[in-house]
């Protein structure tokens, strides 16, 4: 450590015993710590943050596990009509390694869109039949159709999207933002979480906790999991039969023999665990108070379809995640599982999307009317593409499916400082490769942090002796994006 | 501007001291050269830039650049450096590091580079890699004990002194919580502090190292070392019974196997001479990792995962080193080559597991079933292989029958009956039951026999352990560590360079043999390998301490934290070695130290000066990790159940977690009685969705070495809420009431069942006028307070008053999340 930093961490641990030292007694304790603020501060030792001005405040990562099917949704493609149930040519195709599922020997026949496309908004944007009302939308979005990964299977993809490495155990982007930017709440969590799948359960992945973990930065900084039944947040509910004033009142003399242990001993970690439990008795307010939503008018309940009542469905979870931004949330991370359609893909995409659809767009409109689009980055998408050409047998009609994709892919993204009404990049005629304006996921994951203000090769963190990132070595920000 | 100048004052001194004094390589030149020009002059030659290399002397004064003749370093001339040359350039494109690269060196660092060519530029090794040996001591302390000798000299260094002797109380609940995990009891401080005697201290230490739950508590960090846990990890998430293991590492901590035993019997046992059953057992460390076997996965991408899994955990559990790095390269600071990490790899790649599906008993195994166990196995097999001949016969009596089947079903038929997976047979019954009625009545109950037969097998408790392959794998380097990119030559087990010679163990006269994984092990505790000992005393000291005397407790590489005191580390290592690695007796010395018996009070000097304890002028104090907490509240309520060994129980976990995560496939069955109240130890844990209690550990899914302590609310709303907090609220809140009648009497009494110490007045007045308040507040709502003194499943006694059981509940809580009793201080 150099003498400079050494010398600034004394003065911080000074100053904070010295206030410490100076003794919080004689206050009305329960109200103490009204005024102060309780927001979880970006750590001490990170980067000074932002680089330069935000456009985006916040995030809501609408993340779609299992890997929506982009030449059926967003990336329209009339030659797959053409050459429906022809070989995929070579010229695209040879050489890619897929998953075990499909295998070199295993023929590849082109399948066509199973879904209609239109042109909508003043931007023209295809978009499939399947989600009408993200067409709705469509003018206020950023198609972005020429993303491209490295990896075949779930698990890794997520994992790289999400952490910037395939392999478990690198801080999720919103553990790093949560880090650096700190939250805005006294409330409630910087960096929540929440998961959702179809009600079919047409496919099993499970969402790893890694997904949102912290890896190698502080625990505090790993997501918060809003859970999709009982209790949103583990434990948040007091024991049963204790009322909550006697929960205050005993609160208020823990604090009060904290306090004194803090005078006598001079170990700041006791300042901040008082400070940390009063954070838990708000939260148990706060938390209920996020998920009774009493307060939305019909017709915004209305519009995130019917499901939004059902808790860890995912319109509920996209209604929690607008009420918890607007409470100062820095990182909503939605995970909705159910695209992985391997034999399925003729009726389980429409039932997906019709889960979803709404809900997304809804969420958007929300935001916009509120006037909060302008600095909340909204992103929709999933760990890859799937094959333009069909897994299964072309007869088998019912069985249809695609399998993992990753040369190709479509995310949109909503607000936040990103162009609304284009689209950018563009794959092959096939769908199959990125090829023009190609992005890359840690040049999305550059450009995600360069909205909020972030230079993504300036903000890392040092382990096992050397500075990590979340885009590890690579990365460009896509600037013709950036409104 | 003051600051400023301040800041200004400490860079001269810094560079003042280094005019004056010989610069020292590994602890001045090393850090800087290795964070700012390494990673493109490093030891990684693929990516090296302009030949030139700085991790090595001879290299680094060698000339790079022939047709200029230019030399990196010039021992004596910085003018003809030119790594000194390109340091100080204003030229933006020249200038080193490059602009862009995220690395800078100050002035005053460039100076201090400068200064040591001048004076010769006398290279050295990295501290850690150099053997350790014993430190001069300066007789400072006067306590017999070189530790507090090594510890006063660099706090006089500091301008500290060491804290004056915490009290007696502090300490017997310090040093209880410490070697045994939970905390004295009232009857223990009473004859502690009683015993007035010159050894009272010295004979509680003895007693608690003694003690059974030593195994226990210093047990847990080594389940998080080598990633244990109850199930497989991945989808489908099977359970597995390495138990077995865990209960075999309580056992041996307890009896105090020597570290280089316990070490060789863990990573090598199967391959000792006659081994025994339980030396082979002891190998199911290296099987701890996760196993991933989902279908459509190949079968050896998941085996070389495994692999490198167990490369990376014995690097990071005994080496310190990150040998991670090398999966891809060769080490970007220290001396480890891509291909040295795939000589480590070979020793572990010379096992006999595959990588396909394993439910948990991968082979190979050992059996541990339990007699229970194994007769339930031998009756359902028995009714099988019967079922099974029957069904063989039906088959050969009537292939008339069979030759009406479809193609397929014919070719599934095929196969001899005992080797139909279920699966299969599932999916053509229905067309067998088309045809043949007899032959898919037979075939049913076939299945079904099939299947309780796997279940019987799947309740055997089977431990995975090592093996070797008959015929040896051969191992490449593989890009990346992607299973199906091998490339280069094949290469054969070996030791990185760095850990010294490597010898082969028990080879018979004429028999030679390649490196195995006992050689490995026996290299690790050599007296020559400069890092075992070193790395394993560290993190004892983190445990104690709450920190290592090297922070990165994995990482002791060239880019490590420097350690806080050598001499310390190297003591403690020396020590430990020479004494036949005798782990009660390095506690033994460490917590009879005056270092460590220090109070932890934190005074403005300390603050100022040594904010973090780097320099040990006070004991430790830090939050005690989840684990510890929920036994501390079981052990001071009575609840806790002190079994020792078995499979893992269930305690209480919020519903529904389970089966959030795995799409309903898997619930959750909690326990009920006794089991509930069983230390944390043997709680069982899920991979994919750990125990949702331990807020702060790690996630068992890799090796992990360091202690994960922070402050956040969702801490408090567990030590609050969850159930079996509460419940050992209420049931010491029982227990207090029947120990005195006299409310003054309770409060005294659980504060030292709580705490260790005796409540003080304003501490008494406080709590009785809550005792008050809460009295009323519960008299308003007496079913609310009914409730709340039943929360969890242990009997209450209804004789109790409901509102004034509820109200001590309430206290015995406040106690329970008490800054003070949540700390070990």
């Amino acid at each position: 450590m150099t003498p400079f930093i050494d010398h600034q961490q004394i003065m911080t641990r000074r100053s904070l015993f010295g206030k410490a030292a100076m003794g919080l007694g004689g206050l009305a304790l329960g109200s103490m710590f009204k005024n102060e603020a309780m927001a979880l501060p970006p750590d001490p030792h990170a980067p000074i943050l932002p680089h330069y001005a935000p456009k985006a405040k916040r995030v809501i990562y609408l993340f779609q596990n299992g890997a929506p099917s982009h030449v059926d949704l967003f990336d329209h493609k009339p030659m797959l009509k053409k050459w429906h149930g022809k070989q995929i040519p070579d010229s695209v195709a040879k050489g890619k390694r897929f998953s075990t599922m499909s295998k070199a020997d295993t023929p590849r026949p082109v399948l066509s869109e199973i879904s209609n496309f239109k042109q909508h908004g003043k931007s023209g944007a295809w978009v499939s039949d399947f989600m009408p009302r993200t067409a709705e939308i469509a003018d206020d979005l950023c198609f972005v159709k020429s993303l491209h990964t490295e990896s075949v299977n779930h698990a890794p993809a997520i994992t790289y999207l999400l952490t910037g490495g395939e392999m478990a155990g690198r801080p999720s982007m919103g553990s790093w933002l949560s880090y650096g930017l700190g939250s805005e709440s006294e409330n409630i969590p910087s960096f929540v979480v929440m998961t959702s799948r179809d009600k079919e359960a047409s496919c099993g992945q499970i969402f790893y906790d890694y997904y949102w973990g912290s890896g190698f930065l502080p625990t505090k900084y790993q997501g918060v999991k809003f859970r999709g039944n009982g209790d949103p947040v583990l434990y948040i509910s007091n024991p049963d039969g204790l009322p909550r004033d006697v929960r205050r009142g005993m609160l208020d003399d823990l604090a009060r023999l904290n306090e004194k242990k803090l005078q006598e001993v001079g170990d700041p970690e006791i300042s901040t665990r008082i400070s940390q439990y009063e954070m838990a008795y708000r939260m148990q307010s706060s938390v209920p108070e996020l998920t009774d939503f009493s307060d939305e008018p019909q017709h915004i309940l209305d519009m995130y379809g019917p499901d939004v009542k059902r808790q860890g469905s995912y319109a509920y979870n996209c209604l929690m995640a607008r009420r918890l931004i607007e409470k100062g949330s820095r990182f909503v991370q939605l995970m909705h599982a159910g695209w992985d359609q391997h034999n399925n893909l003729n009726h389980q995409l429409k039932i997906q999307c019709n889960d979803t659809d709404a809900a997304s767009a809804a969420l958007v409109k929300d935001l916009k009317q509120r006037g909060l689009l302008e600095d909340t980055l909204v992103i929709w998408g999933g760990e890859f593409g799937r094959t333009p050409f069909l897994q299964g047998k072309i007869e088998d009609t019912k069985r249809w499916g695609r399998d993992h994709h990753p040369y190709t892919f479509t995310k949109w993204m909503a607000g936040g400082g990103v162009k609304p009404g284009i689209s950018y990049g563009q794959s092959d005629e096939f769908g199959f490769n990125a090829v023009k304006d190609k992005v890359h996921v840690h040049d999305f994951q550059a450009t995600i942090m360069h909205l909020l203000g972030i230079d993504h090769e300036k903000f890392t963190f040092r382990h096992q002796g050397r500075q990590f990132r979340l885009t590890d070595v690579h990365g460009h920000v896509v600037k013709d994006i950036l409104a | 501007m003051k600051k400023v100048s301040c800041v200004l004052f400490l860079l001269l001194v810094g560079i003042v001291s280094a005019k004056e004094k010989k610069i020292d390589f590994s602890r001045d030149i090393q850090p800087l050269l290795s964070e700012n020009c390494f990673h493109c002059h490093g030891p990684d030659n693929k990516n090296r830039e302009a030949n030139l290399r700085l991790d090595d002397e001879h290299a680094a004064k060698a000339v790079y650049k022939k047709k200029k003749g230019l030399i990196g370093i010039v021992p004596g001339h910085p003018e003809k450096s030119t790594i000194i040359e390109r340091m100080f350039t204003d030229d933006e494109d020249d200038v080193m590091p490059p602009l862009d690269s995220n690395r800078t060196l100050t002035q005053e660092q460039k100076e201090l580079i400068k200064e040591w060519i001048k004076q010769g530029a006398e290279w050295g090794t990295h501290w850690a890699f150099e053997r350790a040996e014993r430190p001069e001591i300066k007789s400072l302390a006067g306590t017999g004990n070189p530790i507090d000798d090594i510890v006063l000299e660099k706090l006089k260094e500091q301008k500290l002194t060491f804290s004056q002797e915490a009290s007696k109380t502090t300490l017997l609940r310090r040093v209880s919580l410490d070697l045994t995990g939970v905390p004295p009891t009232v009857e223990e401080l009473d004859h502690f502090i009683n015993d007035k005697s010159p050894k009272a201290y010295e004979k509680a230490v003895d007693r608690l190292l003694a003690s059974k739950r030593f195994g226990q508590k210093l047990g847990w960090d080594w389940l998080d070392a080598a990633r244990y846990s109850d199930t497989d990890g991945f989808q489908g998430d099977p359970t597995r019974t390495m138990w077995v293991w865990r209960d075999w590492v309580v056992d041996s901590l307890n009896k105090n196997m020597p570290f280089d035993q316990f070490t060789v019997w863990q990573l090598a046992g199967d391959l000792l001479p006659n081994a025994t059953k339980e030396q082979k057992m002891a190998t199911a460390f290296n099987r701890n990792n996760m196993h991933n076997g989902e279908g459509g996965r190949i079968p050896e991408e998941t085996r070389v995962e495994s692999v490198l899994d167990r490369v990376e955990t014995a690097s990071t559990v005994w080496m310190g080193l990150t040998m991670g790095c090398c999966r891809c390269h060769d080490h970007k600071y220290d001396p480890l080559s891509h291909k040295e990490y795939f000589q480590m790899y070979d020793f572990f790649n010379q096992m006999s597991e595959t990588g396909g599906h394993g439910g948990g008993k991968k082979a190979p195994v050992l059996d541990y079933a339990t007699k229970d166990e194994q007769s339930n196995f031998d009756k359902h097999n028995g009714k099988y292989l019967e079922e099974s001949k029957k069904l063989e016969k039906f088959e050969k009596d009537n292939q008339e029958v069979i030759a009406t089947y479809s193609k397929a079903v014919q070719d599934f038929l095929k196969k001899p009956v005992k080797k139909r997976p279920n699966w299969e047979i599932k999916r053509y019954i229905k067309d067998i039951k088309e045809v043949n009625k007899a032959h898919h009545d037979l075939t049913a109950s076939h299945l079904k026999l099939l299947e309780a037969k796997s279940n019987a097998w799947k309740k055997m408790t089977k431990v995975m352990v090592m093996d070797t392959v008959k015929k040896p794998r051969q191992t490449k380097i593989l890009e990346k560590g992607l299973y199906n990119k091998p490339i280069g030559d094949v290469v054969s087990a070996k030791t990185p360079a760095i850990l010294g010679p490597i010898k082969k163990i028990n080879v018979e006269p004429g028999k030679d043999r390649p490196y195995n994984r006992l050689d490995m092990a026996h290299n690790f505790v050599s007296r020559d390998n400069p890092l075992t000992a070193r790395v394993t005393v560290n993190r004892y000291w983190q445990t104690l301490f709450g920190r290592g005397i090297v922070k990165s407790v994995d990482d002791f590489g060239v880019q490590s934290d420097k350690p806080s005191n050598q001499k310390l580390i190297d003591w403690l290592a020396v020590e430990f070695m020479e004494s036949g690695w005798d782990i009660k007796g390095l506690f033994k010395k460490i917590v009879t130290s005056k270092t460590y018996k220090q109070d932890s009070r934190i005074t403005p000097d300390h603050a100022l000066k040594d904010p973090e304890n780097k320099y040990l002028s006070r004991g430790p104090r830090f939050r005690m990790p989840s684990y510890m907490l929920r036994d501390q509240a079981l052990y001071v309520s009575g609840l806790m159940n002190e079994e020792m060994g078995g499979p893992s129980i269930k305690p209480y976990q919020p519903k529904g977690i389970w089966a959030e995560a795995t799409f309903g496939k898997i619930k959750y069955k909690q326990d009920t009685g006794k089991a509930l109240y069983r230390r944390s130890m043997y709680v069982f844990w899920r991979r994919i969705v750990g125990p949702t209690m331990f807020f702060d550990n790690s996630a068992r899914q890799i090796c992990d070495v360091k202690m994960h302590l922070t402050n956040t609310p969702l801490h408090a709303l567990v030590t609050l809420n969850e159930t079996t907090y509460v419940e050992a609220a209420r049931v010491l809140a029982e227990k207090v009431m029947k120990a005195h009648l006299d409310d003054a009497e309770r409060l005294n009494y659980v504060y030292r069942t709580v705490t260790s110490r005796s409540i003080a007045k304003d501490e008494m007045n406080i709590l009785m006028n809550r005792l008050k308040t809460l009295k009323q507040q519960f008299s308003k709502d007496q079913s609310g307070a009914a409730r709340f003194v039943n929360v969890g499943e242990f009997k209450r006694d209804a004789a109790l008053d409901v509102v004034e059981h509820a109200s001590w509940t309430v206290v015995c809580q406040l106690l329970l999340n008490l800054d003070e009793t949540l700390n070990k201080e």
